[in-house]
């Protein structure tokens, strides 16, 4: 009863049920609130079917997919994290460390430069972008990176510090790679490129959301059928063969779909740098030893810090509005940096 | 041969091989010219078409390069000594992206300022950075993968401010966005006397404390008990390799990779001693730039490739060899 009392004070409830309202209660505001200022009556209008065009213009072509597109990527985000953590049982693992981002950043500039421009760069034409290709395009291009990591760091037997560290490698040779590609060919239209790169949010559409749900559903049908070999993976290999884990398949199967996941969102909204990180450490702080809780919470999490990151973006920016990207690697790196300093 | 003798000679070759790759780089480009031609450019400075040519646009530049190099790669010698990291580098501990972030907004947000004030504007940032990247670290006491690990966050960061500057800054960004992926194009004098006290603070500083930083190599217990005083040697040894960076980037821009790898190519020619180290690093790093500034502007001639794509595609693969080494791992215990 004692104990009980302590894990009472320690791991207090409150915050898992105040989650839930402020979870509502922001996404109700993404849609409700945004640059165009729109009176509350209209947007419910809109919602139940009727309004003028405009007001159905603005809500169900522009914000309700965005914020929809904002949960979706969030929770992919979230989940590569979690699992990502747990199989390198690395705490600081995340997408843009592992060089899953960076793949798809080079795979997109290489996309353009190629396909579209056709090594042209003078920057009097305007070429129309094939935007419905960049996130098919990033996905690939992340999942390869995350075959080249895993196969790299294969060759000595999957430990997770190789893994950690192929994949920073890979990551700084394919960004400066992109970097590169993306300057040298300087056209006009960079701004596409760049307002990708910095993980935005801007001018998603339902193909976005048509194109990630699928995903989000395989990836979190999933996760029920491989519960034991997560929890597995996170002892080291040898005690989790003796418990009769076939440990490199599982572990590949996990990671494959971590990048599967990841890739797919930095395609559609751009590198979200941290969210994959600081969610699940966020989501354990919360649960306490509610070990139970750990996943769907970082679900959650992540599709709400997503949207509110995004608001908060639109409303502080303006019609210049702030990047999502930006908001969370401003927001993440304080995080990041004390959790690295903390760790011994 | 003695060590000393194998090292100087070493250095002379890197040299050597550095002067005549810069020559052959003179003598290509939109106008060829043959090889009695640019003997005869060099030596009438300014005088008819070549000699113009060759002094005002290809000489410099090859200089430039020179410089650059150099500069990178003696700062990363320094981190990865006073580190005793194999994964210090100016561009892993986000020294290089705290510069052209602080460059980028003042460019963008406070375009009174000269350029002039740009190197002292990135060295602040790039000490900044370094100083983060080192604290979280534990001044070197970690694991390589914190460092990394820490290096690579405060660059994430950094970059993800970078890429809001250039969405704000619009119509100037593609110019910015070419200064970023490093290049030495038009780089003409006013550019190298710009970088040259720069990079000799950080190579004459590193020439001069060799001692120190031998010491420092033994261990930081080791190197107390010789005497040495850690923090403010430490510091100042910092300030040796932020120095070189602040010079470079401004001009160059961030490039990538070469600070990482010439230091590690530099221990595997066994260097005898700290100083000879400093100098094969001087050379090294400066050879391969000039080879890597040739070959950016010759091989998809007449464009011009981005120099930061060359290095790497030099360095990274070096990056992954050595991040694939088993004593790597097992020296750092990991997290």
């Amino acid at each position: 009863m004692n104990l009980a009392g302590t894990i009472q004070t320690r791991f207090p409830d409150w915050p898992l049920w105040t989650l839930a309202p402020v979870a509502l209660l922001a996404g109700t505001a993404a849609v409700f609130m945004g640059v165009v200022n729109m009176p509350p009556g209209e947007v419910l209008n809109v919602l139940l079917g009727h309004g003028s065009a405009d007001a159905r213009l603005i809500i169900g072509d522009i914000r309700l997919p965005r914020v929809i597109t904002g949960l979706l990527a969030g929770i992919h985000f979230s989940v590569a994290g979690l699992l990502l953590q747990s199989i390198t049982r690395n705490p600081l693992a995340d997408p843009s460390i592992m060089g899953v981002s960076q793949g798809a950043t080079l795979a997109i500039s290489i996309f353009l430069f190629v396909a579209v421009y056709g090594f042209n760069s003078d920057p009097h034409v305007l070429y129309s972008l094939p935007v419905q290709w960049l996130p098919l395009v990033g996905c690939l291009g992340g999942g390869l990176a995350g075959v080249v990591v895993y196969f790299l760091a294969m060759r000595h037997g999957l430990s997770p510090l190789r893994v950690t560290l192929c994949g920073i490698a890979v990551g700084a040779v394919l960004h400066a790679l992109a970097m590169g590609i993306i300057s040298g060919w300087g056209t006009a239209r960079l701004e596409i490129v760049m307002q990708w790169l910095a993980g935005s949010l801007y001018a998603r559409s339902w193909d976005h959301v048509v194109f990630l749900l699928p995903l989000t559903l395989l990836g979190l049908l999933a996760l029920p059928l491989l519960r034991r070999p997560i929890d597995m993976l996170r002892f080291d290999a040898d005690v989790a063969r003796s418990f009769g884990l076939s440990y490199r398949r599982q572990f590949s199967i996990i990671l494959l779909i971590a990048c599967m996941l990841a890739a797919s969102a930095v395609g559609a909204v751009g590198p979200l740098i941290f969210v994959g990180l600081v969610v699940p450490h966020l989501a354990r702080f919360i649960a306490g030893r509610r070990f139970a809780l750990v996943l769907p919470l970082t679900i959650f999490l992540g599709a709400t810090l997503v949207v509110v990151g995004d608001l908060v973006g639109r409303l502080i920016g303006g019609s210049q509005e702030i990047p999502i990207g930006v908001v969370t690697a401003i927001g993440g790196a304080p995080i990041l940096l004390s959790l690295l300093r903390r760790t011994p | 041969m003695k060590p000393a003798q194998r090292s100087a000679l070493l250095a002379a070759m890197a040299l050597a091989l550095a002067i005549s790759i810069g020559f052959a780089g003179l003598l290509t480009g939109a106008k060829a010219m043959t090889l009695p031609a640019a003997v005869a450019a060099v030596l009438s400075p300014n005088h008819g078409l070549d000699g113009v040519i060759v002094w005002t646009l290809r000489l410099p530049r090859s200089i430039a390069a020179f410089l650059t190099g150099a500069g990178l790669a003696v700062s990363g010698a320094l981190l990865q000594s006073i580190t005793r990291n194999p994964l210090a580098a100016p561009d892993l501990t986000g020294v290089t992206a705290g510069a052209v972030t602080v460059i980028v907004s003042c460019f963008f947000f406070l375009p009174a300022i000269s350029s002039i004030y740009y190197p002292p504007i990135g060295f602040a940032g790039g000490l900044a950075a370094a100083a983060a990247c080192l604290w979280v670290a534990r001044g070197g006491q970690a694991s390589p993968l914190h460092l990394a690990l820490g290096g690579i966050t405060i660059s994430l960061f950094l970059g993800g401010i970078t890429t809001y500057v250039l969405l704000l800054g619009g119509p100037q960004s593609p110019s910015v966005l070419f200064w970023l992926s490093g290049g030495l194009q038009g780089r003409s004098w006013g550019h190298v006397g710009f970088m040259l006290p720069w990079v000799s603070m950080g190579v004459v500083g590193a020439l001069l404390s060799h001692r120190i930083i031998a010491l420092l190599k033994l261990g930081d217990g080791v190197a107390a008990g010789m005497g040495v005083r850690l923090r403010q040697w430490k510091l100042l040894l910092l300030l040796f390799a932020v120095a070189p960076v602040a010079g470079v980037t401004p001009v160059a821009g961030p490039i990538a990779f070469i600070g990482l790898a010439v230091p590690h190519l530099v221990r595997l020619m066994k260097p005898a001693g700290e100083a000879w180290s400093i100098v094969l690093n001087l050379a090294l790093g400066g050879m391969i730039l000039v080879l890597a500034d040739v070959l950016a502007r010759t091989i998809a001639a007449p464009r011009e490739l981005p120099i930061s794509i060359l290095t790497a595609l030099i360095g990274g693969p070096f990056f992954i060899y050595l991040v694939q080494r088993r004593s790597l791992v097992t020296a750092g215990a990991g997290p």
